[in-house]
């Protein structure tokens, strides 16, 4: 993974972040929460999961639970294309894979830069967005991935292990 | 404190958690064997030298990691054993329940230690009580070991007489109070029994601390001891002396080759071999194909043949040593059931004690090894089982006498394995359950309505539903009706399943059967809508290809009649919501079964057995109804393992209703 490779900086100056697409927004997660991104591989549905669960994946011998991120945001399921891309992150210790539309790159974003969530955006709930990453014309879409992968969907008690690097901010 | 300091103390503290575990099991067991000697004139000097070496241990130990009121507490168990050892103490009754009483103390502050548990309080109380106790055998031992007798040491000793009385005294007024002592009032007492003792000039100190600042080796004896005028050797001193001797040749005699490894590792390695398993599938499935695809054109040169025949060669070569390591790790995992069976010994001897109640423990497999992790687990549902034979099953004595049975009960512990399985039967010689007795309190409780038609085994099984007690009043045993749920839950958690044998008036045997491990297991696999599902082997009973035709209707419900049994039916598509066409013709049925209970699983095709590891799904999917894990295939895909439990018991939770009408068909 090229992009991994880029120099990372952990000053509070930047923050890195892996940016992708869905529908016709983009949106971002810490590059320190990605673990690999993968081409679409085929998912074993699991029945009587959460509607938003797609499947499981065999990840090198480990079950990567997959999650379906138009779904999980109520967007209109998309046909997977070539583009489509498996981002598996690493949230606390769970390991979940997102099924986006196509992954962009890695940006670099400076913090003074990451403004909180309005309060909605583009139908989003901004139950799942940590801020508003904006970088020369551009608006990145900065996700929550804590309250991405929680299982109950309003409940803020216990999906915000990633959100205290952003106090600072 | 630097980041590797505080590292190997966590080491340490583990290591000493483990070690002093293993050294209170033994002081437990060793205690249990010298209750035999209660009011004998001989003691077995084996056990007590055993005992003597193992508290040593725990007292270096922690003093070495500074756990003062282990050190302490272990420190003054030790100068008892010292007496028994030196024949200057009998082994009164009262002597063994007060060391008893200080093992589960020690064994409550080492929890605190380690971080396990919380403060057990009563050291000092316990410390005042064992202290009063001592004081008079060691006054006594000094004043025998003194040599010749002067005058004063006659007063002295005559003190020490009346000094005994006061003490008997004192202790009976404290058991009485069952354990709610006024301390002071004791230490008063004390103290003006010792301010009594003439000319000694007694200096008793609080004596925990005195051990706790010199808790290793030096520690000087029993304060009272080496302080005490009366006393002109200083005996306690010298026994620590010895003691400390003997600890190095014992650490150098015991030859056990064994090492200890943290469970994590052995899972991580097992996880790893789950993987090889995987890959080893893989290798031989790509060689076989190869094989045949060339065996089939005939066309490929002769390099390509010979290559494929050595792949070939390799894969198998490569599957026996991968099952090899398979089963080596296996094996390393695997513990004798003993360890959980050794504790049985002294908690029945506790509770028949509280119950009044004559109760021998036999047993027998202890050596019977299965999977770590399952032996962690069975010790709940084993002691609830235990529980119940103590409080419902032996009668009391004169019961028992009056049904012409021996006076005191027998529970019987046994394991043994029976193919892939350990089976576990704890037995007892009581009075065996009452079905009509049951029956009525289940009526009571509202478990099930008078109109129930309730065959002898769900009566039974009436006893493991929450909430169910016979007993008419709450002891601190059992009678909450929280206990033998726990025990069906626990078991079937564990992919075991259990019996109950009762003959009403002479007895009840409880039969667990337990896979040897959880980890790996054979299965069946079936294909549902284009998903290859699992199905683990031990719950099949058969799989059949039938008509259409004979699949009947009973409210609302499909069934069909299997030997004259009528199996209810669970089309796995629908249950999971799957699309798939049924077959006009024929239907595909796997017969699962637990507990007695059928079910018919309706799958579209059966793909045949095969080994698998089973994995668990992650948390983020949370629990699914009907799936218990999943597994990956040697192809690389993916398989859910059905879990049988559920759906059996969500069909007879369904059909509950309509069951009456069945056996009115």
């Amino acid at each position: 993974m090229a992009m991994v490779d880029d120099k990372k900086q952990l000053s509070g100056q930047t923050m890195q972040v892996v940016s992708f697409a869905l529908g016709s927004e983009e949106y971002g997660v810490d590059i320190a929460q990605v673990q690999e991104i993968n081409r679409m591989v085929s998912i074993t549905h699991v029945p009587r999961a959460p509607h938003f669960m797609e499947g499981v994946i065999n990840l090198r011998g480990q079950l990567i639970p997959i999650i379906d991120l138009r779904t999980r945001f109520g967007m209109p399921r998309a046909e997977h294309s070539k583009a489509t891309r498996i981002v598996v992150t690493e949230v606390g210790t769970k390991r979940v894979g997102m099924v986006v539309d196509s992954v962009s790159e890695v940006l670099r974003i400076p913090i003074e830069n990451i403004e909180d969530a309005p309060d909605m955006i583009s139908g989003v709930d901004t139950e799942y967005i940590r801020g508003v990453g904006k970088i020369s014309d551009r608006l990145i879409i900065m996700l929550d991935l804590g309250r991405v992968i929680s299982l109950s969907e309003k409940s803020a008690l216990d999906a915000t292990m990633d959100s205290p690097e952003m106090v600072g901010t | 404190m630097s980041a590797d300091d505080f590292f190997d103390r966590t080491e340490f503290i583990q290591y000493f958690r483990d070690e002093t575990e293993e050294l209170l099991q033994s002081i437990d067991s060793d205690l249990l064997r010298l209750e035999a000697f209660v009011d004998h004139d001989q003691i077995d000097a084996d056990i007590i030298a055993s005992l003597f070496r193992a508290l040593h241990t725990v007292k270096g130990s922690a003093g070495m990691l500074d756990f003062k009121e282990v050190a302490a507490v272990a420190h003054k168990l030790e100068n008892v054993f010292d007496l028994l050892r030196k024949d200057r103490m009998p082994l009164s009754e009262q002597c063994i329940n007060l060391l008893f009483e200080g093992r589960d103390l020690l064994t409550g502050l080492v929890h605190v230690a380690v971080g396990d548990g919380g403060d057990p309080g009563g050291i000092d109380d316990y410390i005042t009580r064992l202290d009063a106790f001592a004081l008079i055998y060691e006054s006594t031992a000094a004043v025998i070991d003194g040599g010749e007798r002067t005058r004063e040491d006659a007063e002295a000793h005559a003190e020490v007489d009346a000094f005994e009385a006061e003490v008997a005294r004192l202790l009976a007024q404290q058991s009485g109070g069952s354990g709610n002592v006024d301390l002071d009032e004791a230490q008063a007492a004390m103290d003006a029994l010792l301010g009594a003792a003439s000319a000694a000039a007694f200096i008793t100190p609080p004596a925990h601390d005195d051990v706790a600042e010199a808790p290793v080796e030096t520690a000087p004896a029993a304060p009272i001891a080496s302080t005490s005028s009366v006393v002109p050797s200083t005996n306690g001193t010298n026994a620590v002396k010895s003691a400390d001797a003997e600890a190095p040749k014992r650490a150098v005699g015991g030859k056990n080759q064994t090492i200890r490894v943290d469970i994590d590792r052995l899972d991580s390695l097992l996880n790893l071999v789950g993987e090889l398993v995987i890959n080893r599938t893989r290798i031989s499935d790509i060689a076989s194909t190869l094989g045949r695809s060339i065996g089939s054109n005939g066309s490929a040169g002769d390099g390509v043949a010979s290559l494929a025949k050595d792949l070939a060669e390799s894969a198998a070569l490569l599957a026996r040593t991968t099952n090899e390591i398979q089963e080596s790790i296996m094996k390393v995992r695997m513990v004798p059931i003993g360890q959980v069976f050794d504790r049985f010994p002294r908690m029945v001897r506790d509770l028949a004690k509280a119950r009044g109640k004559e109760i021998k423990l036999e047993i027998a497999g202890a050596e019977t090894d299965l999977d770590k992790t399952i032996v962690d687990e069975v010790g709940e549902p084993l002691m609830h089982l235990v529980r119940n034979c103590i409080d419902h099953g032996i009668e009391s004595s004169d019961a028992r006498e009056l049904r012409g049975k021996p006076r005191a009960g027998t529970i019987k512990l046994n394991a043994f394995h029976e193919g892939n399985q350990v089976i576990i039967e704890v037995t007892d010689d009581g009075a065996g359950i009452d079905l009509v007795r049951v029956r009525e309190r289940g009526i009571k409780q509202g478990l099930i309505s008078e109109s129930d038609k309730l065959t002898d085994r769900e009566i039974i099984e009436l006893i493991f539903t929450a909430g169910f007690s016979t007993a008419e009043a709450i002891t601190d045993v059992s009678g909450r009706g929280v206990g033998m749920d726990v025990v069906k839950k626990n078991i079937l958690r564990l992919k075991g399943v259990f019996d109950v044998d009762s003959v009403l008036g002479s007895g009840t045997k409880f039969t667990m059967k337990l896979p040897l491990t959880l980890a790996i297991i054979q299965a069946l696999l079936v294909r549902v809508a284009n998903e290859l599902y699992s199905i683990p082997l031990d719950s099949v009973i058969e799989s059949q290809r039938i008509d259409a035709t004979d699949v009947r209707t009973v409210h609302g419900g499909e069934v069909i009649t299997l030997r004259g049994q009528v199996v209810p039916l669970i089309r796995v598509g629908e249950f999971f919501q799957l699309a798939n066409a049924r077959d006009p013709d024929k239907v595909m049925i796997v017969i699962v079964g637990l507990q007695g209970r059928q079910v018919g699983l309706v799958v579209d095709s059966f793909q045949g057995e095969q080994e698998i590891v089973i994995k668990p799904l992650s948390d983020v999917i949370g629990r699914i109804a009907g799936i218990s894990g999943a597994t990956i295939l040697g192809n690389g895909s993916i398989s859910l393992i059905i879990d049988v439990h559920s759906l059996v018991a969500g069909a007879y939770q369904h059909g509950r209703n309509a069951r009456a009408e069945f056996s009115g068909v």
